[in-house]
């Protein structure tokens, strides 16, 4: 069932973009040395994935809800400073 | 009287059943109604239309206070799938609701159909640029850079008002706890709720349920693309388990253990026997 579960969501969270943060794997209490290496394998892969992007998010979204994917897009924020062409400066948010 | 408020009639006056859902006009809306014997008039204002509803939502609230009713419906095919699904979970029993099928709306797990009701309105501009078009198809979803693909998610989901609209409409939400209200799982207070983990908690609930009816996302107020959502977590439950939600009496992946349900006795049973 855990292995149905658990395949199921890394599925799932590969379609929202967050694929290889999920990891299982049956480790006895017997099996020290199989823990250690699976979980230094595992923070090695998470360390080579860099810092959640929703941490980032969620800090994007505590200034702006928009900001993320607006940066992505290359839209001015809506904390950035826009200088319009005739040189007056709006300053948003 | 039309053919099928002639049926709808004689179903009640035969007692074939004792309550009959469909769809009455009231004020010039068609809105969901239980058609009974004591009001048998009122049948003469039955109609079928484009008008949708998890009338099997009913069924299910009418059958778990009146065990012995025997309800009768008008049913598209995810009408018909939902009822499969109920009764899967033992929601109805067998039999209980007889149906009188009525022209469908298109969907993934119905190869044909005869109307286009529900085929989303082509994206705006906006939505286009930031998140994600309902009517795409899953594997330009998966097309997508991943980064962008989560940044397109988190832009639907972060317009969540936490109406509850769509676990509210869904024809398969039965459950009386929700996870979705358990203060510890999701926390409340703040909107938008915490993303993605509401979303993806009912993402999650619906593996093995969602008949992708697309009652969700119709009554979203947000517009967030649910049905596009779940559809991948159908995709999922098909490939992985080779499972079609709807479409018969086997039950979902997540209700048995193993691969398959099988009526073999246990191994520690078998062994005992031998």
């Amino acid at each position: 069932m855990t292995l149905k579960r658990m395949t199921f969501l890394q599925h799932l969270l590969a379609f929202l973009g967050l694929e290889g943060r999920l990891h299982l794997e049956w480790i006895s209490s017997a099996e020290a040395q199989k823990f250690v290496a699976t979980v230094t394998g595992f923070t090695e892969t998470i360390r080579r994935l860099g810092p959640s992007p929703l941490r980032t998010a969620s800090l994007a979204r505590s200034e702006n809800v928009l900001t993320a994917p607006m940066r992505r897009s290359g839209c001015p924020g809506l904390s950035q400073t826009v200088v319009p062409e005739d040189g007056t400066k709006i300053v948003n948010g | 009287m039309t053919p099928i408020q002639q049926q709808v009639k004689n179903w009640l006056e035969e007692k074939r059943v004792d309550i009959f859902l469909a769809y009455r006009i009231l004020d010039g809306h068609p809105l969901p109604h239980a058609f009974t014997r004591e009001h048998i008039e009122e049948t003469a204002e039955l109609v079928t239309g484009p008008a949708r509803y998890s009338l099997e939502k009913f069924a299910t609230h009418i059958a778990s206070r009146y065990p012995a009713a025997r309800i009768g419906m008008v049913a598209r095919d995810c009408n018909q799938r939902a009822l499969n699904v109920l009764r899967v979970w033992n929601q109805l029993k067998d039999g209980q609701v007889e149906t009188v099928p009525v022209t469908c709306c298109p969907s993934h797990l119905h190869h044909h159909a005869d109307c286009s009701y529900l085929e989303p309105h082509p994206a705006g501009a906006v939505k286009q640029q930031l998140g994600q078009a309902p009517n795409q198809s899953l594997a330009e979803v998966e097309a997508q850079p991943a980064a962008e693909r989560l940044d397109r998610w988190l832009y639907e989901f972060q317009k969540c008002i936490k109406c509850y609209g769509c676990r509210n409409i869904c024809p398969v939400c039965f459950c009386k706890e929700c996870s979705l209200e358990h203060a510890e799982l999701i926390g409340t207070g703040h909107l938008p709720p915490d993303i993605p983990i509401f979303h993806l908690v009912r993402a999650v609930h619906m593996a093995g349920r969602c008949v992708d009816c697309g009652l969700c996302e119709d009554a979203c107020p947000a517009e967030i693309p649910l049905r596009l959502l779940y559809r991948k977590v159908n995709a999922i439950v098909k490939d992985l388990f080779d499972y079609e939600t709807g479409s018969g009496d086997t039950l979902p992946p997540f209700s048995i253990l193993g691969d398959k349900p099988t009526m073999s006795p246990m191994p520690l049973l078998a062994a005992a026997q031998e």
